[in-house]
């Protein structure tokens, strides 16, 4: 299976946990602890929204508890009010059940229902005045719990949607804080780590997984404490009203809490597998993209396509089977769930019908539940509803829970990577002004196994010119890499005036050095902004007189809106000439002591190049400028040339003494390059 | 409609370069609306069952309330089955006649039995397949592209659940596989254009909402309406003689809601459109930003970057908040609504309880029928409404399918037969913004020749390149393979012909065999080494711990530029065509690898077209032909020696100029 290996690929690339692990309930926890950091600058917000959105719950609840009683077993029965419901609703003494009477038993509680059913168009006949209401007194609670409803629903009206809004608003910030950490911390990773991973991987870590953050505060944290408040409260309140439908709803719990154990760890394994597959999947997707020319230029559109359909498949089998442990699970909760509430209602029927009293009959007596009747039933049911409901939610949650541990777990692997280049404690600015550069036995391998340099020497002093030069694949680009400290040497040290470049801060350093790479790398925005795109406070004369050192104003005053112009993604609308000029530009108007060129020129037809470098040599004075370069007219300028083959530097001196040793590696170099080029030269 | 408010300013809030007019009015929706249920038909068994089976789960809600009618009235207060006014509806009629003469406890029984075979096949909620999800559009789209739910849970929950998530899969993966292939037919002066951030996003984030669009539109009305259909007959039959006030109010629910929502739907539109777009600005941000992160270290931009994409970020998020807003007004403004005739029931029943004409248990019944019809009423009347947000994200998708490819249709001739004679007449080409790069090209190019196309930069080198696979289309004049104008040749048989080695050496991260088979996957071992004997590649990729296997890091950053660059070259000979192009092929190799590569060129132009674009004289010099390019014309063309034998010619002082360096 072609797709199960890219997989596979991407996880090793990316030194994440393999597939098959699964988070304990402890690293879970530590995860949600995790994320502390991020919501601790929206303490105030979140405690503020906790605590609207509970008492607004809060409220609920009593309310509709009271309500059940007034509702069923008042209005629709016609029983007369307890004292404390008369004064909730303002009303008069006649509408409250004589003190006496409170708490009897089942004769007098028969009377209302045998009115209601013996003969419906009797009813006006007047019952029982003590403990019944007439029809008029029933309206008039009727509409005063309906004003009640309507203040309620006005309530819930303004406070839902803003305390709705408020939670977005502050999630937000949450996962905009993370992001932007996670970014920079992608940005800061060695290049090492770069070269191995593929790019969308970060996309999707950066994107997707750390978005769990906020359902953290909601899901692991704040719902699941809501769900255990109403479970909690309704089995308390069960338990009132019968210790036997208490003692059925604990017993109901542990079938359903081994199944939540025995589906907990394939949650979790699903949905690292499924996050894996997308991550893989996003990763084609840019590559296939950034690649886009070769495609077209190969006709390989089929081939591209059907990988990606081969992955886009692998995600979402990897998303269904996810989906179906998941679902499978809810559903054998909710069936287990549904027959404890259905053989309850079985029970409560036969209390009802008995008119048995409840338990705690005395304590509960203030709302009215002191014997099982019509409303007893519905608030007791409703309560089991209400408990099985919230129990069967923390289920689900739980099991959303594993998806999104999973999904912190990536996003914070991310952030654990340490980058491995980092500023000393003592670190200090570069030293200005710069004297010399020194390599000192340097060594470095981007597989520690395969070194790329070997016990390199090099003194570089101000206002010389380096060249490096050597075949392909011989070390010289990632010489400068380690000058920039994209990479930290194996062994040996760099030193600029003798100080350690351990010991420089980096951002000094990386503001210190300016670059011109060999792979152009334009950015999609105006050529002005490319051009100063480290050094954003450049001028417009800044960036034109660094474009006129590196030969690109006359060309960029042609396009239609100069500086102004859009490029397209990485540059595209340019040929790669006049790309390496705006590089080359770019690395000018930083004004820096130290300047790299990377192949500066080989992409320059040899009028423009001579231009550049004799403007680059009056620019030059006083900085340490070094030069990678294949062509020996550039190689001419140089002051010194530093030969290097197999990581070492086998030759170094200037363009005379290196071609003065007979037999000279330098000199063979030029010989072929000279012998290539004479049949071009005029006799 | 609504669609008076300011001008469309998303072209400069995100950065879009060619969707920049994003405004659609409510027939533009209908229409995206129609093609996407067009799609479908990918998934048209499963759908159908799908159908069936959500009006399978509408079985509970004829029995339910008449269940709960039953417990109150006639287990809990007791009464007798002949005094209720209220007849039960015809479905639930056998049901009543066998238990009517049961005790209370024995029609309970009864309920309970039948509650326990409806729990098993149908539960007691609905499920639903989503995760956790973030808090802007994109983070949103995991979910919908494995959307799937049921009103019921049990037996026939499950597999509805399973078998929509199913078709939402099924569905995404055809709106995007097919996007991705249009995205690769693009012209090349539109994808210079087009941002690789953008186009993960439109594939990985707008095209999952097409299922949730389909469900909207057809299923989810669907069911509600037959639900508020069985709803409202079972309020008419049982309720019709004693309460008809009821039966008209419950009519009247279903074109309320809709009133109240529809004005809403061009300002949903609206913010959607405008959330997606400010995620993409964001994905953009991300994927340059990591793409180019070498660049960024080493120019000291980390900083910059962090604010940029800081500052897209929370725009992204910003923009989402406003579609939040606007959700939550909607939603309020409809549950009001459905407030009002709530608190109307709630008067009308009691006062007939009160009066003796219903029961306790007609207002369960009641209670339960009216809480389905105001949902019902409110998912129809925001239809309309949550179609916008789909309808923006969809737009997104199908914009790029309509963009203009280069097919030039089915009717186009396919170059079947090449003898690789290339003649170029009379071409001039114009960038899109309107520089002339090529003026009155007239060139002819025969197979088994090694050509040369020399000239400074900006000359317009590789745009005369791109001419010959059609990778730009001229503006006058013609390009003829064989005599035969490519205009009118189908553009997949033209590049079969044509391989061609662009300057930028991209490759993907997988392993280096996989790499050049991506362009020939029916290549053989041998075929795959030759070739990279031929680009001079060989010898370090054996050197590599896994040799052919070694697995590239991102755009093969492990290898040194030079290496890459004899990668590509192997790519582009892997495919054996009778043209190939090289653009700049020796620009990062030291003198020795270009020296052995010119002379594997030399070779290999035996029996095929080589052409070499070049400004350095050592990868002339052996050409068979050169032509020589200065702003845009042709200036010169024959060999090295007679071009140099005309003491006049602007390639003599060219090759002069790099000489004296």
């Amino acid at each position: 299976m072609r797709g199960c290996r890219i997989v596979s690929e991407a996880i090793s690339a990316t030194g994440s946990p393999d597939e098959q692990s699964t988070l304990s309930p402890q690293e879970l926890g530590r995860l949600v602890l995790r994320t502390w950091p991020y919501m601790r600058p929206q303490l105030r917000h979140l405690v503020a929204w906790i605590v609207a959105r509970y008492a607004l719950e809060l409220v609920f609840l009593v309310a509709t508890l009271i309500a059940f009683d007034l509702f069923n077993n008042k209005i629709l029965l016609g029983e007369k009010l307890q004292p404390d419901q008369a004064v909730l609703l303002q009303l008069d003494e006649s509408y409250v059940r004589a003190p006496d009477t409170l708490g009897v038993g089942a004769e007098e509680e028969a009377a209302p229902l045998d009115a209601l059913f013996d003969d419906t168009d009797d009813v006006e006949r007047p019952l029982d005045p003590a403990v019944t209401m007439n029809t008029e007194q029933r309206r008039v609670v009727r509409n005063r719990l309906g004003a009640v409803f309507a203040i309620a629903a006005i309530l819930f009206f303004l406070l839902g949607p803003t305390i709705d809004y408020y939670r977005t608003w502050i999630l937000q910030r949450v996962n905009q804080y993370l992001r932007v950490t996670m970014m920079e911390r992608a940005e800061h990773l060695s290049l090492r780590y770069h070269s191995h991973a593929r790019t969308g991987d970060a996309i999707y870590r950066i994107y997707q997984d750390s978005a769990m953050i906020t359902s953290v505060v909601e899901r692991a944290v704040l719902e699941p404490v809501v769900a255990v408040g109403h479970v909690v409260f309704s089995f308390l309140v069960i338990w009132l009203f019968s210790p036997i439908l208490g003692g059925v709803y604990l017993a109901g719990m542990l079938p359903i809490i081994m199944l939540v154990v025995w589906f907990t760890p394939r949650l979790q394994i699903r949905s690292r597998r499924a996050r894996t597959a997308n991550s893989a999947l996003t990763s084609r997707i840019q590559e296939a993209f950034a690649a886009i020319r070769i495609v077209k230029a190969n006709r390989a559109e089929r081939v591209m396509g059907s990988r990606f359909d081969g992955d886009s498949r692998m995600a979402l089998d990897a998303a269904f089977y996810l989906r179906t442990e998941f679902i499978l699970m809810r559903v054998l909760v909710v069936v287990i769930a549904g027959a404890m509430i259905i053989g309850t209602q079985y029970l409560m029927a036969g209390w009802t019908i008995a008119e048995t009293p409840t338990f705690l009959a005395g304590a509960v007596a203030l709302v009215g539940f002191s014997v099982w009747n019509l409303g007893t039933f519905q608030a007791a049911n409703s309560r089991n509803e209400e408990f099985v409901e919230a129990g069967s939610e923390l289920i689900g949650m739980w099991g959303v829970i594993q998806d999104l541990g999973v999904g912190l777990d990536r996003a914070f692997f991310l952030l654990d990577l340490k980058p491995d280049i980092v500023d000393a404690d003592d670190a200090v600015p570069l030293p200005a002004p710069i004297r010399e550069i020194r390599f000192e036995r340097v060594a470095f391998g981007y597989d520690p196994a395969r070194p790329v340099l070997d016990e390199v020497d090099l003194n570089a002093e101000a206002g010389t010119i380096t060249a490096i030069v050597g075949g392909t694949g011989s070390g010289k680009s990632t010489l400068m890499s380690l000058l920039l400290r994209l990479y930290d040497p194996d062994a040996g040290t760099i030193r600029i005036n003798g100080v350690p470049l351990v010991g420089i801060r980096m951002e000094s350093l990386r503001a210190g050095v300016a670059i011109a790479l060999q792979q152009n790398t334009l950015f999609a925005t105006t050529v002005a902004d490319n051009i100063a795109y480290a050094k954003a406070d450049a001028s417009r004369q800044d960036i034109e007189s660094a474009a006129r050192v590196a030969c690109a104003d006359a060309f960029i005053r042609e396009m239609r809106q100069g500086y102004d112009t859009e490029l397209g993604e990485r540059g595209g609308k340019l040929s790669t000439g006049q790309r390496q000029r705006l590089s080359i530009a770019r690395a000018i108007v930083r004004d820096t002591p130290i300047l790299i060129l990377d192949e500066p020129t080989a992409s320059l037809d040899a009028e423009t190049e001579h231009a550049v470098l004799e403007n680059l040599s009056d620019w030059g004075r006083e900085r340490i400028v070094f030069l990678i370069t294949h062509r020996l007219s550039t190689i001419r300028n140089a002051d010194q040339i530093a030969f290097l083959e197999d990581g070492e530097i086998r030759e170094l001196g200037d363009h005379e003494s290196l071609m003065s040793i007979p037999d000279g590696r330098y000199r063979r170099y030029v010989n072929a390059e000279v012998q290539i080029d004479a049949s071009e030269l005029p006799e | 409609m609504s669609d008076v408010a300011a001008p469309d300013t998303s072209s400069t809030y995100f950065d879009d370069r060619l969707d920049t007019h994003t405004r659609v009015s409510n027939l533009e929706v209908a229409g995206i609306l129609w093609r996407a249920l067009k799609l479908l038909s990918a998934a048209r068994g499963l759908f159908l069952s799908k159908i069936a089976l959500s009006f399978v789960a509408l079985i509970p809600g004829l029995y339910l309330s008449w269940l709960a009618k039953i417990v109150i009235d006639q287990v809990l207060l007791q009464q007798p089955f002949d005094q209720t006014k209220v007849p039960f509806p015809p479905h639930v009629a056998p049901f009543v006649d066998a238990i009517a003469d049961l005790s209370p406890m024995g029609i309970m029984a009864a309920v309970t039995g039948l509650l326990f075979v409806l729990l098993i096949l149908f539960g007691r909620e609905e499920t639903r397949a989503s995760f956790s999800q973030g808090e802007d559009s994109a983070t949103q789209s995991e979910n919908a592209i494995s959307q799937g739910g049921s009103g019921t849970s049990g037996i026939v929950g499950l597999v509805e659940t399973l078998v929509q998530v199913r078709i939402s899969q099924r569905l995404t993966n055809r709106l995007r596989t097919e996007l991705f292939r249009r995205m690769g037919r693009l012209p090349m002066t539109v994808l210079d254009n087009h941002r690789i951030g953008d186009a993960v996003y439109r594939v990985m984030y707008d095209a999952p909402m097409l299922p949730q669009m389909c469900y909207r539109a057809t299923l989810e009305p669907l069911s509600a309406l037959v639900g508020a259909a069985i709803s409202l007959y079972m309020i008419g039959y049982s309720y019709g003689d004693v309460a008809p006030e009821l039966v008209w109010a419950a009519c009247a629910v279903i074109p309320a809601g809709l009133c109240i929502t529809v004005p809403f739907s061009g300002l949903t539109r609206r913010v959607q459109q405008q959330s997606r777009a400010a995620g993409s600005a964001t994905t953009n941000a991300l994927e340059e930003s990591l793409g180019n992160v070498s660049a960024v270290q080493s120019l000291g931009g980390m900083a910059r970057e962090k604010e940029r994409i800081d500052a897209r970020s929370s725009e992204s998020f910003r923009r989402y908040r406003f579609v939040k807003l606007v959700e939550l007004i909607v939603g309020f403004a409809g549950l009001g609504a459905l407030a009002v005739f709530g608190f109307w029931a709630y008067v009308f029943i009691t006062d007939q309880v009160i009066d003796g004409v219903l029961t306790p248990g007609d207002w369960g019944v009641l209670f339960g029928l009216g809480l389905s019809l105001g949902f019902t009423a409110l998912s129809v009347g925001t239809f309309w409404i949550e179609l916008q947000g789909n309808a923006a994200a969809v737009r997104r998708v199908f914009f790029f399918i309509d963009q203009p490819v280069e097919d030039p249709g089915s009717d186009s001739l396919r170059l079947e037969s090449f003898a690789g004679t290339v003649r170029i007449e009379g071409v001039d080409f114009r960038y899109p913004d309107g520089r002339q790069a090529l003026k009155g090209i007239d060139l002819e190019l025969e197979s088994g020749q090694l050509v040369a196309i020399v000239g400074p930069t900006g000359a317009g080198k590789t745009s005369l390149a791109y001419l010959i696979p059609g990778f730009i289309r001229p503006d006058a004049g013609r390009v003829l393979f064989d005599g035969r104008d490519i205009q009118e040749v189908d553009v997949d048989s033209l590049r079969d012909q044509v391989a061609y080695v662009f300057q930028e050496h991209m490759l993907m991260s997988e392993s280096i065999r996989d790499n050049l088979l991506m362009v020939q996957p029916d290549a053989t071992q041998a075929e795959v080494m030759q070739a990279l004997a031929t680009a001079g590649a060989l010898e370090f990729v054996r050197a590599l711990p896994n040799g052919i296997d070694t697995v590239l890091g991102r755009s093969g950053d492990t290898l040194s530029v030079g290496q890459k660059q004899r990668l590509c070259i192997a790519r582009g000979l892997i495919r054996n065509t009778p043209i190939l192009i090289l653009d700049e092929p020796t620009a990062a190799l030291d003198p020795q690898t270009e020296n052995a590569l010119v002379q594997a060129l030399r070779d290999a132009s035996r029996g095929r077209l080589v052409i070499v674009i070049a400004h350095r004289l050592s990868a002339v010099r052996r050409a068979d032909r050169i032509v020589f390019l200065e702003e845009g014309e042709i200036r010169g063309i024959g060999s090295h020696e007679a071009l140099m034998a005309d003491p006049t010619s602007r390639y003599r002082r060219f090759v002069e100029l790099q000489g004296g360096g």
